[in-house]
């Protein structure tokens, strides 16, 4: 390879014949001027492309793009200014169709020139750095049609001027529109913004800021919402017609503001027809407008969300606090039910079912539940009511939608023990009584609380149904071991067995029963004890139910459904014609208020008297007496004597019940500190205060006093010090 | 509109082609699309003063192999060494 000598190639540039002829160059481009003109002529049909094509490339191959690139801006530029003048003096209309068409014009003469000019284009234009002829012409376009002084400002307001007429309705060339407004984004969107766009935006505020004003004077909230609606649309709409897409959001913004944003408040409150009225009368197509409207603006939503959570707490507070709507439990349950099912269809039909709304609408009821300390009662009295007779021939799922209302209900609840309190309470009736309408419903509602609030909640109430089922089983197994034994003459029994604890009992001295009665019951006893050894039984004379049959004057038969109280009173007539409340009362040993409110219901309801009294009258006193009511009579063979259903509590019941709640709570509380001190070791007052109220809420808001005294209490008793520095310390003593 | 073109060589030689394959020229598809009607595109046909015969028959024969390239079949595309400058100066004419 070395020893080869190299043979060197030598590319030389390929020679051109030398153009002789010095005016070549002018000569050539003659015919291109002349071919210019004839374009913008509209002469073009006669001309060869070919021709004019090899013209314009051999000139730049020769050299002379220089004089080809000036030659056509001179020429374009010449007969813009001579376009220019014609279009200066178009007639009124006229101004924006002159302009139009002189656009289309020079839009097909340059494509031309830029298409015979193309070897310039490809080959001069980029080595030279020079604009291309399609942008030249544009730009030539710009500066000398619309940025001449006398089109430009009449180009704007006349552009301005025929939206302004579409506005007020009338109908304006919207084609003609779309091709100016087309003209200016070609020329670029800088002119577009300069030469349109702004002063369309400023002129619009005005328009709106004016409008609006008219409107917010003489028309309601709804007509108002209704106008500034279709403006927006109108706005959207000319937009997608003849303006450029990117102006949408900047006009609809003017709108927005304009319109909605500087009148919100007063929109908001307006009387008569604002957003509470709107609210209040369930105005759905209003109030959707109204939440797509306003979320449109910043704070619009958060405004509509304010007014309608303080309206909320307002009417709210005024249903739990009316002494009248108080009377009925009920009603009252049910009043809270209708005005959560109202928000909820507003929620859903009209603000999308928004969250930040559904949460604003919980924490109103939050917040006016619990306003009154008696809602926990009310709605176990509500759950009473409908499980005892109002779900009767109600189908499964219609059941399943009740308890799930009352379960919402249930989770506004802040006190939630006192809650478990109360259906104890009447759970325990309605399981003794037999008044229960179903079982699936009951436990369904049971479960619905576990899921809630947990195992421990339900344990008692789920220990209550155990009971139940079990004493049913005993009931048979006493029944078969007795059939042998004894005769079925005697009263029959029904004896349910209630576990201590689980059931809301209170240690009361039983009544004297009926020897008849005591018989059984004292065989029921040995049965038991014979098979469950170590337990203890005591009779819960104030709970219990009996069916008596009695033969009045006449011959006539009833059957009556006392409480066992009532039988007891009645037994007694057995064996005398007359006796007096004290007799009553020493041969029975019922507790006074009961003993009163038995013989009241015996004596003293129309209909159901079956015992007379002496003196007549409403109230029972200490000497009365009382007789077997012999005219008694009934179209009913059963006759149901009211054993007092539960009821809403009285005033002294109901402190009663509060004080139990209390002092259930006090154990929770401390269970609760203790757990927070065992894993923290060392915690200051507040902190513990912060933790237990966090650990105890779902079932309760604990008073921090009441934290305080657990807490105290349970230095006193060693599980807690404080610490010796610092007072506000405690300390776990393990 | 006809779908071929007639192509005319400095000597007047006409070749006759679809328009399809002379479009692959740029500079002829401007000829023959251009608004405005220019002759070429009226008469459907092009002169060209300044391409020789074999040329313009070798640049016909380029167009149909360029539409066959196009459709996927790819083949070499013989050319005379005598005539390769020539045919160049057309291409570049031509924007081809």
């Amino acid at each position: 390879m070395s020893s080869q000598k190299k043979r060197t190639f030598k590319i030389e540039a390929f020679k051109h014949h030398v153009v002789v002829d010095p005016k070549y160059a002018e000569k050539t481009w003659k015919i291109l001027e002349h071919a210019i003109h004839e374009i913008y002529n509209h002469n073009a049909s006669g001309l060869s492309f070919e021709e004019l094509y090899r013209n314009a490339y051999n000139m730049v191959l020769h050299k002379f793009g220089e004089n080809l690139y000036s030659g056509l801006v001179a020429t374009m530029t010449w007969h813009l200014k001579e376009m220019s003048k014609s279009i200066e003096s178009a007639q009124g209309g006229l101004f924006l169709e002159e302009l139009n068409r002189q656009w289309a014009d020079h839009n097909k003469a340059l494509q031309m020139i830029r298409d015979i000019l193309m070897y310039m284009d490809r080959t001069f234009i980029p080595s030279s750095h020079k604009t291309p002829v399609h942008e030249l012409g544009l730009n030539l376009w710009r500066d000398n049609i619309i940025h001449s002084s006398k089109i430009q400002t009449r180009l704007v307001s006349t552009l301005l001027e025929l939206i302004q007429k579409e506005r007020t309705g009338e109908v304006i060339n919207r084609g003609l529109m779309r091709n100016i407004t087309k003209m200016l984004m070609d020329l670029g969107s800088l002119v577009y913004l300069e030469n349109f766009e702004k002063p369309f935006l400023e002129v619009s505020a005005n328009f709106y800021s004016c409008e609006s004003q008219q409107f917010i004077e003489s028309c309601d909230c709804g007509e108002y919402l209704n106008k500034a609606e279709r403006r927006l649309n109108e706005e959207m709409e000319r937009v997608s017609q003849y303006l450029d897409a990117k102006t949408e959001s900047k006009i609809t913004h003017v709108v927005e503001t304009e319109m909605i944003a500087n009148h919100m408040q007063r929109l908001v409150y307006m009387e008569c027809s604002g957003l509470v009225s709107m609210l209040v009368d369930d105005k759905y197509d209003d109030l959707s407008r109204m939440y797509s409207l306003f979320r449109r603006v910043p704070d619009g939503l958060s405004t509509i969300r304010d007014v309608m959570t303080s309206h909320l707490r307002e009417t709210g507070k005024q249903l739990v606090t009316d002494p009248d709507k108080l009377r009925d439990p009920v009603d009252f349950v049910q009043r809270l039910l209708n005005e959560k099912d109202k928000h909820d269809r507003i929620i859903t039909a009209a603000f999308n079912n928004d969250k930040t709304f559904q949460n604003a609408l919980n924490s109103s009821f939050e917040y006016f539940i619990n306003l009154n300390s008696r809602s926990p009662e009310f709605i176990s009295l509500y759950v009473d009511d409908k499980l005892r007779k109002g779900l009767k021939g109600v189908s499964e799922e219609d059941v399943e939608v009740v308890l799930d209302k009352v379960m919402m209900l249930f989770r506004y609840l802040q006190e939630k023990d006192v809650f478990e309190k109360y259906y104890k309470q009447h759970l325990a009736k309605r399981l003794l009584s037999g008044k229960t309408v179903s079982d699936d419903a009951e436990r369904s509602l049971i479960v619905k609380l576990k899921t809630e609030c947990g195992y421990q909640f339900t344990s008692k109430l789920e220990g209550m149904f155990t009971d139940m089922k079990t004493s049913q089983d005993t009931m048979q197994g006493f029944y078969a071991s007795q059939s042998a034994s004894d005769g079925a003459d005697g009263p029959s029994l029904a004896v349910q067995v209630l576990t201590t604890g689980s059931w809301p009992t209170q240690p009361i001295a039983p009544c004297n029963l009926p020897p008849e009665i005591m018989g059984v019951c004292e065989r029921f006893r040995a049965f038991y004890l014979g098979t469950h050894t170590g337990r203890r039984l005591t009779w819960q004379t104030n709970m219990g139910t009996a069916d008596l049959k009695a033969t009045f004057a006449k011959n006539q038969k009833h059957e009556l459904n006392v409480s066992t109280y009532q039988m007891c009173i009645l037994m007694l007539f057995n064996s005398s014609d007359r006796l007096t409340y004290r007799e009553i009362e020493q041969a029975t040993d019922i507790p006074a208020s009961d003993l009163k409110r038995c013989l009241q219901s015996l004596a003293c309801v129309k209909g159901k008297n079956v015992l007379g009294k002496d003196p007549m009258g409403k109230d029972i006193a200490e000497d009365d007496a009382f007789a077997v009511n012999d005219k008694f009579s009934s179209k009913f063979f059963k006759v149901k004597i009211g054993t007092v259903a539960a009821q809403k509590e009285s005033e002294p019941e109901k402190q009663e019940t509060r004080q139990r709640v209390e002092e259930d709570r006090k154990p929770q509380i401390e269970a609760a500190i203790v757990r927070i001190m065992k894993s923290r070791r060392v915690l200051d007052h507040n902190n513990i205060v912060t933790e237990v109220t966090k650990q105890l809420q779902a079932r309760f808001l604990p008073n921090p006093v009441v934290i305080k005294k657990r807490i105290e209490s349970l230095i006193e008793r060693e599980f807690l010090e404080r610490d010796k520095a610092d007072r506000k310390l405690y300390r776990y003593l393990a | 509109m006809k779908d071929t073109v007639k192509l005319i060589s400095a000597e007047g030689f006409e070749f006759v082609i679809d328009k399809k394959a002379a479009m692959v020229a740029n500079t002829i598809r401007n000829m023959l699309t251009s608004p405005g009607g220019f002759s070429e595109a009226q008469h459907g046909e092009v002169t060209f003063p300044e391409i020789s015969t074999p040329i313009l028959e070798k640049i016909c024969q380029y167009f149909y192999w360029s539409l066959q390239f196009a459709s996927g079949k790819e083949t070499e595309f013989h050319i005379d060494p005598e005539i390769t400058l020539e045919l160049m100066l057309a291409a570049n004419y031509l924007d081809a």
